[in-house]
């Protein structure tokens, strides 16, 4: 039942609905980034930055909104840094993450030049709050992981 | 997801191939030496990167890996006589030496030199440690032979074997760097293998069904590190290696031996599970060795006089149901191996990846195929040499460790995820 014959037999109607995923630069890394992959255009993906200490986020227009009302609409939200501890908002995103149960990736970019005491850091901020985390050297995987997760 | 002609250019090893290409920049295990035992022994069919060959060991202990199909009338040289430091095709006498060069034309007068004319394309075989290697690149691109610990290690250290795998490579790959599954799939076997079981590293695996991942790029390719709580705040780390293309190291646990996988194309719907274990320092047992004869740990029992899994699909597996509820095993597929290979098996040979849904968990998986879509292309446009061909690639270790809260791993286990001679590997 598993040969490439049977194959052509599956089922092929689609078998999801599209997931909402909140992207979030936590810093001035993360936001640089995030802007770099709003121009790509996505479906299913909003584009933040943090505004840092502050249960506040600002979408790219620079318009205010609440950390809860995204993360009520969210099914993925991933939180963008880079190295040197700079991702304080990691905490409260986090929180309002947790206490709704929406998965969380956290994101450490940059880092081909940075120390791994500057890394360390960063990922003390990130690491309570994120349930995958991710450190790598090119920013354009982000895009793919999008992409792969259907965004 | 993937998108179509992404997974097809990473399915796809054939000639010609981009994907074909980069495993030709390797050296591959073809064959388990004693396939070959003895000199003049008979030759072995050998499929790699969907090219049909021919694999024989001559009078004077050479290895030769050729095209299987004779030049005069394109019959199968596994029916040819190995003798006197040669293959010699049973239809008309032709024959051939290691390197592919016919030596012999019967029916030609010797001194007519028609046989320098021919030659069937040949492959350089090497033993080390145990594994025929071969490399199937262009000649001024060989790589220097592999360095992988298992192959180095004194041949009472190491034991390896293979599987005959019924779906392409990148399905079985995905699935050994896939951690996530090990929670649910493998959970009955931590306490029952006799290669697993005691090492205080289970309890913290057991007492914790869901590790937090973190995926971070290593020169070679991937460090994936699973993460699960510790006493005193600390964290106890898992750290899977893989090396591009194909070659995975798992973590160990407690002075069990170290282990892991290369997976390799037969053709585009099949594929070769190669699975070692040694240990660096220490002979292996007589009941660890015995173990993994009788497809214990990440080994299988085999169709007798073949190397296809005793539990195969024609069998469904030996599926037990009762085991199943049970709890005995989470599938009703008994041994690691057979529990992955059942299921990568049932997604058909070729997965749509188009279908798929991936999760935040699965970055493991998303960031191998990042990686491998980018060292294709890059060999492909710009003929850059891809990773896991330097040595250094290959001199690496997994590890098992505790570490503080803050300390990234790859800085905490910066010196347990390299080969350091006369050190034991880093377990708990």
């Amino acid at each position: 039942m598993s040969s490439a014959a049977e194959a052509r037999y599956r089922v092929q109607v689609p078998n999801s609905l599209p997931r909402a995923i909140k992207v979030i630069g936590l810093d001035s890394a993360g936001d640089q980034v995030i802007r770099q992959l709003n121009a790509a255009g996505w479906q299913h993906a909003a584009f933040f930055t943090a505004v840092s200490r502050h249960d506040d986020l600002r979408d790219l227009e620079g318009r205010s909104r609440s950390v809860a009302d995204e993360v009520d609409a969210a099914d993925l939200v991933v939180l963008i840094a880079g190295p040197g501890g700079h991702a304080h908002a990691a905490a409260a995103i986090g929180e309002a993450c947790s206490r709704r149960r929406v998965m969380t990736t956290g994101f450490v970019v940059g880092v081909a030049a940075a120390s791994e005491k500057e890394l360390s850091k960063t990922l003390v901020q990130l690491r309570p709050w994120s349930l995958m985390v991710v450190i790598a050297h090119s920013d354009d995987y982000i895009a793919d992981m999008m992409t792969a997760l259907r965004a | 997801m993937l998108r179509k002609e992404q997974s097809d250019l990473l399915t796809q090893t054939g000639p010609g191939t981009p994907m074909g290409r980069m495993f030709r920049s390797y050296w591959i295990p073809a064959l388990l030496a004693d396939e070959l035992p003895e000199n003049d022994c008979p030759p072995v069919r050998v499929k790699l990167l969907s090219e049909r060959l021919l694999a024989f060991r001559d009078t004077n202990g050479r290895y030769g890996l050729v095209d299987e199909f004779c030049a005069h009338r394109g019959v199968s040289l596994w029916f040819g006589r190995n003798e006197d430091c040669g293959l010699r095709c049973s239809y008309h006498g032709w024959k051939y030496d290691v390197t592919g060069q016919c030596v012999d034309v019967p029916s030609e007068p010797e001194e007519s030199g028609f046989a320098r004319k021919i030659k069937l394309r040949s492959y350089p075989l090497v033993e080390r440690g145990g594994v025929l290697w071969t490399y199937m690149g262009p000649a001024e691109a060989q790589p220097p032979l592999p360095e992988w610990e298992f192959i180095t290690v004194p041949p009472n250290h190491t034991f390896a074997s293979k599987r005959f795998q019924e779906t392409n490579w990148l399905q079985a790959m995905e699935g050994g760097i896939d951690s996530s599954h090990v929670s649910f799939l493998h959970r009955g076997d931590l306490n029952s293998d006799p290669l697993f079981k005691g090492a205080r590293g289970n309890q913290y695996n057991l007492s914790d069904a869901r590790p937090v991942f973190e995926v971070v790029e290593s020169p070679g390719g991937l460090y994936i590190g699973a993460r699960r709580n510790a006493e005193g705040g600390h964290y106890y780390w898992r750290i899977t290696q893989w090396v591009m293309p194909s070659f995975t190291m798992i973590a160990p646990r407690g002075n069990h031996t170290v282990h892991g996988h290369f997976w390799i194309p037969i053709d585009d719907e099949t594929c070769w599970a190669w699975s070692y274990d040694y240990h660096p320092l220490r002979e292996l047992t007589r009941a660890e060795r015995d173990a993994m004869r009788d497809g214990k740990g990440i080994h299988v029992k085999y169709v007798p006089g073949t190397f296809r899994p005793l539990a195969n699909k024609d069998n469904d597996y030996l599926i037990d149901r009762e085991a199943q509820k049970a709890g005995r095993t989470f599938s009703g597929v008994e041994g690691i191996a057979m529990q992955d290979a059942s299921l990568q098996e049932s997604m058909g040979p070729v997965v749509d990846r188009t279908k798929e849904n991936l999760v935040s968990t699965d970055n493991g998986i998303i960031m191998a195929r990042h990686r491998l879509v980018r060292a294709v292309k890059a060999l492909a446009d710009k003929g850059t040499v891809p990773p896991g061909f330097e040595a250094a690639h290959q001199k690496v270790r997994s590890a098992a460790v505790v570490l503080p809260p803050d300390v990234p791993f790859t800085e905490g286990a910066r010196e347990a995820l390299i080969v350091r001679p006369a050190v034991a590997p880093a377990s708990v």
